[in-house]
């Protein structure tokens, strides 16, 4: 069963307040984005209870979810690591980084990790491109990557 | 008001549309094909498949010829070397990744997809890698597959669940590459139309599961014909192969169905080859039912009236006719029982009804063009599925206003703009009142005491005034209602409201007569009923009857359906023939009807299907129904169209039947075919001078509204306080009944009937949804599950008419429908 | 050279209200408030300020383009930055605050609008919720909500979080995904300057168009003008990135050479020669070596060739494989392809599997041919210009660079042989 909890709920009211009573179908990402914070992903229980609080079917909740990589609909890990490989990460060798990672955590890329503590997902260009490599762990941007910073950014992730 | 014209010029036509137009529709108007895939003339313009790219003068890029709008001086190409390129490489896209399994295809043979690759491709691709692998065979429903390696995501589909349906039921998952249509977590897609996406998809990914591989679409014998399960006679294309029925699509009727179908028309015609159907005649003889020619059967029928005709009178004889049947069966039953027989006893309802209207009989164009549309007692949703489309599209699309009014909640309360609940019972009152306040703001009446109506209606006072101003502030009011779901004198009430409002100084109004029945309207026009001819000819107006009828005919007040009943049960009744009708089941108090069928000495039973009637009867006579039948009928929009057979029938049509009984009452009757009996009937029948096998082809005709015997202002009575519950049946348009039988493929719609309690009253008895109630009257009793939502107001209960097997309807025994809910 | 926009973005706690007023914040709004809306329009047009997000429209003109007398409008800004090689706006969200908030407030009343909305993409929750923060500063000092100084104007400001998707930087699909819905664009027209969002008179601009309204409020048109070319003015923030000694946000005037610019940022890696370079963000052509010193302004890289896009300058040196490089391009727009279009949905894809084909060593010139065909059937035949941006790398890359294709298939043949 899935029920927002309190926070969520107060955060709910503030997220309703930015947009004009008969276009509460606007908070449907900014819903989806709170499920995610809540639960770690939107499961369909989730979509249903959205769906209701905002007058659109479960299907087209889970229409737009879909649609938006951000969005979970199975559970990932406490971590979510998104490593941009695009254009100037690339060039400034997030290849080679990018498996760095995934050999260290043990994990491929597009999974998580068996303890689920990590996922890692290749994420394209995260607009820090003047600081590549560039990589995102939950809300936290870590820029000019190298091995070494890797390392200690992992490492201090309980 | 004549619509604004622009004039362009497509590879050097020119063509004149109105503005509004875009430039595919304007093309096609001058005979110039640009191919499409995701535009649909009827849903948004979604540009997504780029197929139609055209060369506009001035515009520096290929435009689609979808999304734009013909303006004037436009200058289109349609050919030029850009454009065929253009085309050549959408094309080249479109089947990257598309299996080209045409030779197995259900939609090989009317696919966009195979004609736009014929006419504009390029001949070979140049893809090189392994095509994506797709999900091949995906079962959205029981009924529909999709074929996900073929989709080509037009978005055709799931715009219509948004946008027609309304009910964003399938949808378009992922993004990209990844784009899929699909459900919610899988679900299946089992909407009351979810069929139409069967004929809509331009490729083969949609596919009706029951047709899928049985047929080639070329092998098909297709009739273009009508659906025969509501009133609103929707256009369908019925397939068969060998005399088989294999499919059924629709037929584009925009003064009808707007070319869609519900799902019911489309899947629900497992009827035609069921095992219960009616194949020879029968007469019983000690008890025991024996096979007999038709000739037999006639003859018996014959002789056995006749003898009753002699012994007891023509008023011993009744006849139940059945607002199912075509126009031309019933005009001959009419006949015969008025000319052969001799008496008036004639009937096919179970409510109170007369011919005619005091304002125009509006059609389904009608709700579109109006700015209000008025919904009283109807639940189209379940009732006449279109006609839920239309309002859906009048309101969604065309920003066209509702208001509801109802006993219960429908699907379309979210939709209206006001939506009133009467009291269960109250529906006179109730409309008297809104009439009161209609004449009230027009200065014509006296203010009806409002207040002293909420306490009966449950409306409050401030809603009629509402109502009133609505109604009058609306430039054209389209009134819709269903008078089998109004009680007692309710529908003279809402004629009266209807002729109150037609005081308006501007504007106009018109109104449709609901009734769900298929042919319910052409039942009354031809004079089923037991104190009107056909054309809506009162018994009074007998100069007119003995004109046209001759002077036999006989003018005195027959009896009612439920006369009828009474009369047999008391042993008055002594035949009674009842054609294509199981009023055990389908008619109020069905046990008392049962006891008093089986008092009847004589028994004719025409119909279709056995039923619990035709258990009962004498002599049983072979319907072939619909799919084997031909012959008019009449939709609630007052539009006749021509029924056509899709099926060779293994045994005789009705009107031969009819011919023979009409012979043996001494009539001439030579009739050649259906067609031979319109002609008659046209001449008979007012309103249906011009219905002729011409003038109905294509969209069908309409017929001009009856003018109602204009009577004095009906009386309102008050409902009487009951101790216990009102029950409301509410309608299903999937019910398990005769038609669709347990093997339907629409099986999985089927659910057990439901007690839907108001919150206040589940309270009171300690109720909660999911507990097992029993809601009972007299004798009879009924185990359901209750569920708690005040669909209705307190003090009744919503029970839904799920099927035949629970005899819902005999739970009511009493004027009030008064049954007791309990705890079980 | 003139700051604008990186102005005093050394002073520690400028994101704070009290920092930024003590610097001259929030000074054009009585300005502003002083003049009467059209005129304050009408100074941002005469300053020829042009949207930065991409396109380069004359910003000022379009919102002159508002539908006349229907309101409520609506204020989108977009900080969805998510074009390959950009992060200008990001470094002014997170930097600086209470001037994009300024700048909004200010463009708002020359718009008469009341409400706006902060559109970010998904990734940025942290300099949403700086925001945020600052947004609630400027409520508490009355410089958001109603009567904002005794103006009689309203102004309500939100932000609001996509989800990870490029698309929605296209401003119609922006739109929709802010009303809740999947992020394809929308058929124009209508343009959302008459029914954009809510179906509403929409002013769409860019985080850093709207940043240089309080400068050009303050000092003026002219003085604005004065800065830059003659159609190009101003100044622009360039997202250096890739193969320089010191990649950076640089503010430059408009029309200084790339040259310039590449020096700005310590020049090149290791020394390295320049091959090619990405003047406008990945959906634009690249250039090559010879075009070294085009002035970086509208006109002149359009003459080049290209464009000045995003701004986001994209350099690589000599060792680069372009082939790749390209590659990994197309897989952006494969990524990022919302799907409604057919040549965009399956061209994105093919183009990916082609460009695979050729470093897999399996190309051969019939494949570029192909390429180039299908980058043709693409180009200007879709809803949106994702499909033509994702030609752009193809075409120019195979245009400069053919005998970088051209080496695998020699090694295809080798190997086959
Ligand atoms: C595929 C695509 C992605 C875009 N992404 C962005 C973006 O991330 N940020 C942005 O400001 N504009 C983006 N744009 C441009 C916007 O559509 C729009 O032109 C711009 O926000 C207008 O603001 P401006 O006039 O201030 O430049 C994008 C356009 C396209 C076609
Ligand atoms: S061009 Fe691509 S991204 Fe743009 S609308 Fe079409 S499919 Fe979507
Ligand atoms: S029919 Fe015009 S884009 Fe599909």
């Amino acid at each position: 069963m899935f029920a927002f909890t309190k926070e969520s709920e107060e955060k709910i009211e503030t997220i309703l307040a930015k947009y004009p009573e008969e276009r509460k179908m606007s908070a449907l990402l900014p819903f989806l984005t709170l499920t995610q914070r809540q639960e770690g992903w939107v499961s369909p229980e989730a979509m249903v209870e959205i769906g209701k609080r905002l007058d659109v079917s479960p299907a087209y909740v889970q229409s737009v979810c879909s649609f938006y990589t951000m969005y979970f609909q199975y559970p990932a890990g406490k971590y979510i690591i998104r490593f941009c490989h695009n254009i100037s990460c690339y060039l400034n060798g997030s290849d080679s980084l990018l498996d760095y990672l995934s050999k260290k955590l043990n994990v491929e890329v597009g999974g998580t990790t068996d303890d689920k503590k990590f996922s890692l997902i290749k994420e394209e260009c995260l607009a820090e491109c003047s600081a590549a490599p560039v990589m995102r762990v939950n809300d936290d941007y870590h820029v000019n990557l190298t091995k070494e910073s890797i390392d200690k950014i992992i490492d201090s992730l309980k | 008001m004549e619509k604004e014209t622009v004039t362009l010029t497509i590879d050097g036509k020119t063509a004149t549309v109105p503005k509004g137009t875009n430039v595919v529709d304007a093309a096609k108007s001058v005979g110039i094909e640009i191919p499409i895939f995701c535009y649909h003339e009827k849903m948004l313009r979604l540009g997504c498949c780029r197929m139609c790219l055209v060369e506009v003068e001035k515009m520096p890029k290929l435009m689609t010829a979808c999304t734009i709008d013909a303006t004037e001086g436009m200058v289109v190409k349609n050919d030029t070397p850009k454009v065929v390129k253009g085309r050549q490489g959408v094309l080249e896209f479109t089947l990257l990744n598309h299996p080209l399994d045409c030779p197995v295809c259900d939609k090989g043979g009317e696919c966009p997809l195979q004609d736009n690759t014929f006419n504009y491709g390029a001949g070979d691709t140049r893809m090189e890698f392994k095509r994506f692998n797709n999900v091949k065979k995906k079962e959205l429903s029981p009924v529909i597959t999709l074929d996900r390696e073929r989709c080509i995501a037009c978005q055709r589909c799931t715009t219509y669940s948004e946008v027609i349906e309304g009910d964003q039921a399938l949808v378009m998952h992922n993004r990209g590459f990844h784009n899929d249509i699909g459900t919610f977590n899988d679900q299946p897609y089992d909407t009351r139309f979810s069929g139409n996406v069967v004929d809509i998809c331009p490729v083969g990914a949609l596919t009706n599961s029951i047709f899928r591989f049985q047929a080639r679409t070329w092998d098909l014998d297709n009739a273009k014909t009508l659906c025969a399960h509501c009133g609103c006679n929707c256009n369908i294309e019925f397939g068969a192969r060998e005399n088989e029925l294999m499919r059924v699509v629709s037929r584009q009727n925009d003064a009808v169905d707007d070319g869609w179908i519900c799902d019911k028309g489309r899947f629900g015609y497992e009827f035609v080859s069921s095992k219960n159907r009616i194949l020879e005649p029968g007469i019983r003889k000690d008890g025991e039912m024996n096979v007999a020619s038709l000739d037999e059967a006639c003859d018996e029928t014959v002789s056995k009236l006749k003898t009753i005709i002699e012994e007891h009178g023509p008023k011993s004889v009744g006849f139940i006719g059945s607002p199912f049947a075509s126009n031309e069966e019933l005009y001959l039953y009419q006949k015969l029982m008025r000319l052969g027989v001799g008496t008036n006893n004639i009937d096919h309802k179970s409510y109170d009804d007369t011919p005619g209207l005091p304002v125009a009989h509006y059609d389904f164009t009608d709700i579109e063009s109006s700015d209000l549309t008025v919904l009283i007692a109807s639940d189209p949703t379940e009732e006449l599925p279109i006609l839920d489309l239309r309002i859906k599209k009048a309101v969604t699309r065309l920003n066209r206003n509702l208001i509801v009014l109802n006993d219960q909640k429908t699907l379309m309360d979210k939709y209206a703009s006001l939506s009133l609940r009467y009291n269960v019972g109250s529906d006179g009152v109730a409309l008297a009142g809104l009439a009161g306040a209609i004449a009230d703001s027009l200065k014509q009446g006296e203010a009806p005491k409002v207040e002293k109506l909420e306490k009966t209606t449950g409306i409050k006072p401030n809603s009629f005034k509402d109502f009133a101003e609505k109604m009058i502030a609306a430039k054209k009011v389209c009134v819709i209602y269903n008078p089998a779901a109004l009680t007692g004198n309710s529908v003279a009430i809402v004629k009266n409201l209807l002729s109150v409002l037609n005081q308006k100084p501007e504007g106009e109004c018109g109104a449709i007569p609901a009734a769900p029945a298929t042919n319910a309207l052409g039942a009354m026009d031809m004079g089923i009923l037991p104190d009107f001819y056909p054309g809506g000819v009162s018994l009074s107006d007998d100069s007119k009857i003995k004109e046209v009828w001759g002077e036999s005919a006989p003018t005195e007040k027959g009896f009612t359906t439920c006369e009828m009943f009474e009369k047999a049960a008391s042993g008055d009744l002594k035949a009674l023939v009842v054609f294509r009708s199981n009023p055990i089941v389908d008619f109020p108090g069905g046990d008392k009807i049962e006891e008093a069928l089986k008092k009847v000495e004589f028994l004719v039973a025409h119909d279709m299907l056995h039923t619990e009637t035709t258990a009962l009867a004498h002599v049983v006579i072979p319907s072939v129904g619909p799919g084997f039948d031909e012959g008019t009928t009449t939709n609630i929009g007052g539009r006749v169209q021509y029924r056509r057979k899709g099926l060779k029938a293994e045994s005789f049509p009705d009107w031969r039947v009819l011919a023979k009984l009409l012979s043996g009452f001494e009539i001439e009757a030579k009739y050649l075919d259906s067609f031979t009996v319109t002609a008659e009937l046209a001449k008979k029948v007012s309103g249906y001078e011009e219905i002729r096998r011409g003038s109905i082809q294509k969209e069908g005709k309409t017929r001009p509204a009856q003018a109602s015997v204009n009577g004095k202002t009906p009386e309102v009575t008050s409902p009487d306080s009951i101790d216990g519950f009102k029950l409301r049946v509410s309608e299903k348009l999937f019910a398990k009944d005769k038609i669709l039988e347990s093997e339907s493929a629409l099986a999985h719609h089927f659910s057990e009937p439901k007690a839907i309690l108001n919150s206040v009253d589940a309270k009171k008895l300690g109720i909660k949804s999911g507990d097992r109630v029993k809601v009972s009257s007299g004798n009879r009793g009924l185990s359901v599950e209750a569920e708690v939502e005040d669909s209705c107001n307190p003090g009744a209960v919503v029970v839904s008419n799920a099927g035949d097997e629970y005899r819902v309807l005999a739970l009511i025994q009493d004027h009030n429908a008064t049954v007791q809910v309990s705890k079980e | 050279m003139t700051q604008i926009l990186l102005k005093n973005f050394e002073v520690e706690g400028l994101t704070t209200l009290k920092v930024y007023e003590k610097l001259g914040g929030y000074k054009s709004l009585k300005k502003a408030f002083s003049m009467k809306p059209e005129e304050v329009l009408n100074e941002v047009k005469n300053s020829g300020l042009r949207g930065r997000g991409g396109a380069g429209f004359p910003t000022g003109l379009k919102w002159s383009f508002l539908a006349k007398d229907s309101f409520p409008r609506y204020f989108a800004c977009n900080a969805d930055e998510s074009e390959p090689g950009t992060c200008k706006d990001r470094i002014l969200l997170e930097k600086n605050p209470h001037l994009l908030i300024e700048g909004l407030i200010v463009s708002s009343y020359a718009c008469l609008i009341e409400t706006g909305y902060i559109y970010f993409r998904g990734e940025f929750q942290d300099v949403a919720d700086l925001m945020d923060e600052a947004i609630a500063e400027a409520y508490k000092k009355g410089y958001l909500g109603k009567n904002i100084l005794g103006s009689g104007f309203n102004f309500d400001l939100y932000t609001h979080l996509g989800a990870g998707a490029y698309i929605c930087g296209e401003e119609s699909a922006l739109l929709n995904s802010l009303t809740g819905m999947r992020g394809e664009p929308r058929s124009k027209p209508p343009f959302p300057a008459v029914q954009g969002l809510y179906d509403k008179p929409t002013v769409i601009n860019n985080v850093e168009t709207v940043c240089v309204v309080p400068w050009i409020v303050n000092e003026g048109s002219e003085a604005y003008k004065k800065l830059g070319t003659e159609k190009s003015t101003g100044t622009k923030l360039v997202s250096v990135s890739g193969h320089v000694n010191k990649p950076a946000n640089v503010e430059i005037e408009m029309g200084t050479p790339v040259s310039k610019i590449i020096e700005m940022c310590g020049g090149m890696r290791n020394g390295n020669k320049l091959k090619a370079f990405i003047p406008g963000g990945s959906s634009v052509p690249m250039l090559g070596i010879e075009h070294i010193d085009v002035a970086y302004d509208y006109e002149s890289l359009k003459e080049a060739g290209s464009m000045l896009g995003s701004g986001a300058l994209i350099v690589m040196d000599e060792t680069t494989n372009i082939v790749e490089a390209t590659m990994r391009l197309a897989y952006f727009y494969m990524h990022e392809s919302c799907g409604k279009c057919t040549p965009c949905r399956e061209g994105t894809r093919w183009l990916y599997q082609m460009l695979g084909e050729v470093l897999n060593r399996r190309g051969s010139p019939e494949t570029i041919k192909t390429l180039q065909d299908a980058c043709d059937n693409m180009a200007m035949k879709t809803f949106c210009p994702l499909a033509d941006a994702a030609v752009a790398p193809v075409v120019s890359s195979i245009d400069l660079f053919p005998e970088d294709y051209k080496s695998f298939f020699a090694e295809a043949a080798a190997t086959a042989g």
